[in-house]
Parts: C-alpha cells; sequence; structure tokens
C-alpha cells in the first residue's frame, strides 16, 4: 500500500475515538433550549458523519484480509437507506434529491456495507457540488446482467486526468480536484476501493454541466433461481 | 452501584451521566477486580474491551470463574462491533457500540438490571 495512503489510514484510525467522544459528549448535554438544541443536533450529525468516513478509511486497510463476505444484496432497499440517511442534509443545505429506479428489484451480487459506503460517498458528493436549490439525481438501472447505480450532480465538471483514473477503474490515492473546490477526493478513493473490492466497475462520466459517477454490480445468479 | 470500566475518563463519564444513579467510574480492569474483591459488588457493569493492561476479555474471564461475581450482567461498550458475537456464557448481556450508541439505551440497561 501506499506510504502517503497508509499515513492517511493511520490517522483516520487515531481520530476514530475522539469523534465518538465528541458525539457522546454532546449527546450528554442536559437542559438546553431551543436554539442551542438545534446546535446539539448538528454536532452530533457532524460527528456522525465523520465516524462514517474514518470507519469507511478503516475498512480500506481490511480489505486486504478479504473479510469482507460478498452476497445477494438489495439495491433498492440499499438504495433507498442511504438516502433516508442523507435526506436531512439535503433539506439543510437547500439541496434536491431525484431518485428514479428503472430496474425490476433484481439482486446484486455485493457486500452489503460496502455498496451502502459508494452510494453514500456518491451521494454526498453529489450534494456538496450542486449548487442550491439544484437536485441530484440516484438512477439505478437494469443490464443484461447488471445492474448500474448512478448518481449526476450538476456541479463543475469533472477534469480529464480524473476522468481518466476512473475510467481505468480505480484511483490509486485521495486527490484533489482543482475545478472542485474543497474536495480532498476522499469519497471517491473509498467508492473506488470498495467498488474493485467487489468486482464492480466504477466509473464517471463527463457532462458539461456537472458529472455523473457510477458504480456497475453483477447480478446475483445464485439469488436468481428463486425469483 | 453501576461499574464502568474505560480507560478513556471523558467517554466513562458520559456513560456514567448517562446512567443517572450512582456509578464509579474505573480506567483499568486491576482496580475494578480490586474493589470487587473487597467487597463491593455492582448490580451492573459497562465494560470497554480494549483497556490498558489486562483487557476485558481477560476481566471477564476472571469474573465468570467466581460464583457470586459470575452472575454480575456485563454491557460490552466498544468501538469494535461485538454484535454478532455470544459472549452470554461471560454474564454479557447486551452489547453498544460507542459509534452509535444513545444515552437512552444506556439507561434502559440500568433500568432493567438495578434496583
Amino acid at each position: 500500500m501506499d506510504k502517503e495512503v497508509d499515513g492517511i489510514l493511520v490517522a483516520a484510525h487515531e481520530l476514530k475515538a475522539p469523534l465518538a467522544l465528541l458525539r457522546q459528549l454532546a449527546l450528554s448535554l442536559d437542559n438546553i433550549d431551543a436554539p442551542n438544541e438545534h446546535i446539539r443536533s448538528e454536532m452530533v450529525r457532524v460527528s456522525e458523519r465523520a465516524i462514517k468516513q474514518v470507519n469507511d478509511l478503516a475498512k480500506i486497510r481490511r480489505l486486504e484480509d478479504g473479510l469482507f463476505e460478498m452476497e445477494p444484496v438489495a439495491v433498492r432497499a440499499v438504495c433507498d437507506e442511504v438516502a433516508r440517511e442523507l435526506s436531512y442534509l439535503f433539506d439543510y443545505n437547500r439541496r434536491y434529491l431525484f431518485i428514479k429506479y428503472s430496474n425490476r428489484e433484481r439482486l446484486v451480487t455485493a457486500n452489503r456495507d460496502l455498496l451502502y459506503s459508494v452510494v453514500y460517498n456518491f451521494l454526498l458528493n453529489a450534494m456538496h457540488y450542486s449548487g442550491e436549490q439544484t437536485r441530484s439525481e440516484l438512477l439505478v438501472q437494469d443490464y443484461s446482467d447488471k445492474v448500474k447505480i448512478s448518481v449526476r450532480d450538476f456541479g463543475p465538471s469533472l477534469p480529464v486526468d480524473v476522468w481518466r483514473e476512473m475510467k481505468r477503474g480505480f484511483i490509486e490515492k485521495p486527490t484533489s480536484i482543482a475545478m472542485r473546490p474543497g474536495s480532498s477526493g476522499l469519497g471517491l478513493y473509498i467508492a473506488s476501493k470498495f467498488s474493485r473490492y467487489m468486482n464492480a466497475n466504477v466509473g464517471a462520466v463527463r457532462h458539461r454541466d456537472g458529472t455523473s459517477f457510477y458504480v456497475e454490480l453483477p447480478v446475483s445468479k445464485q439469488a436468481s433461481l428463486f425469483i | 452501584m453501576i461499574f464502568v470500566i474505560d480507560d478513556d475518563v471523558s467517554m466513562a463519564e458520559c456513560v456514567a451521566r448517562a446512567c443517572k444513579t450512582d456509578a464509579r467510574i474505573f480506567t483499568n480492569a486491576i482496580s475494578a477486580m480490586e474493589e470487587i474483591a473487597a467487597g463491593v459488588m455492582p448490580e451492573l457493569i459497562f465494560l470497554d474491551i480494549l483497556l490498558d493492561g489486562p483487557d476485558g476479555f481477560t476481566f471477564l474471564n476472571e469474573l465468570v470463574s467466581y460464583t457470586d461475581t459470575g452472575r454480575i450482567p456485563i454491557v460490552i461498550v466498544s468501538s469494535l462491533n461485538y454484535t454478532k458475537s455470544d459472549l452470554s456464557n461471560y454474564g454479557v448481556v447486551g452489547y453498544l457500540n460507542k459509534d452509535t450508541m444513545l444515552p437512552q439505551e444506556i439507561r434502559q440497561y440500568v433500568e432493567k438490571y438495578t434496583g
């Protein structure tokens, strides 16, 4: 593993305990009025998102051990759950999330937790880079032997070099994207690593008015026997 | 009396505070075991696993080896995921993940297992 990446993963591990503590401290506050209750809720939510990212980074170190089992996974259920978790954040930032399922409810071969993180990171990325009052789109489509999950944003278009890296199927390490200020590339790096582990195709489509990130997962043959 | 055993004092204080009853904090398993040996029998223990010195599993083994302490209900409080483990033979009655636990979940265990 790249030394720089390994350093990031070690740092992430060190952040886990203080973030969990910050969340607990916020939850421990008693007898607070309504405006402060809002601040407390935000502290909890921000901590939870940071914990999730730290946990995802910790999982990258464990990918090499092959500890994540592949199983039949219901794509729609995962997407619904991620959308539900992030709906607050979309509302709070005055963004819209449009969801369209054009697939039959076929199961795919994946690891549920890793797939959850891929969709979560794509959506978080889309929310971040879409302008206020604009929408992001979550699409699930069927192909003959695979299911494609795409997340489209209407932010700055993806630079060609990052697009090429995505086209190659994986991202070597987190890299900030100049045209997307504030980006660390961490979410895409996590999504790319997890997708690769699941033998899924990950990629991006450049639009003149934004970017779509997608992951294509093989349909579960095991489950199709029972449908 | 409730025991909270965690080498992170601030986290232990959060758990103790959520109990809303008399709770004592220990930052290592040895001092908690010494207190029990001195005759202070807790009604419930919230136990972290990764501790300085002897870890939570060593503590569980020690407790279960005596008839009286083997009956103390234990709730594992850890950042590692033990929800798929079955440690009921060690008196473990529940698991709380530090990343996601809520004060009301802590209180539910207190209400269920203390007088």
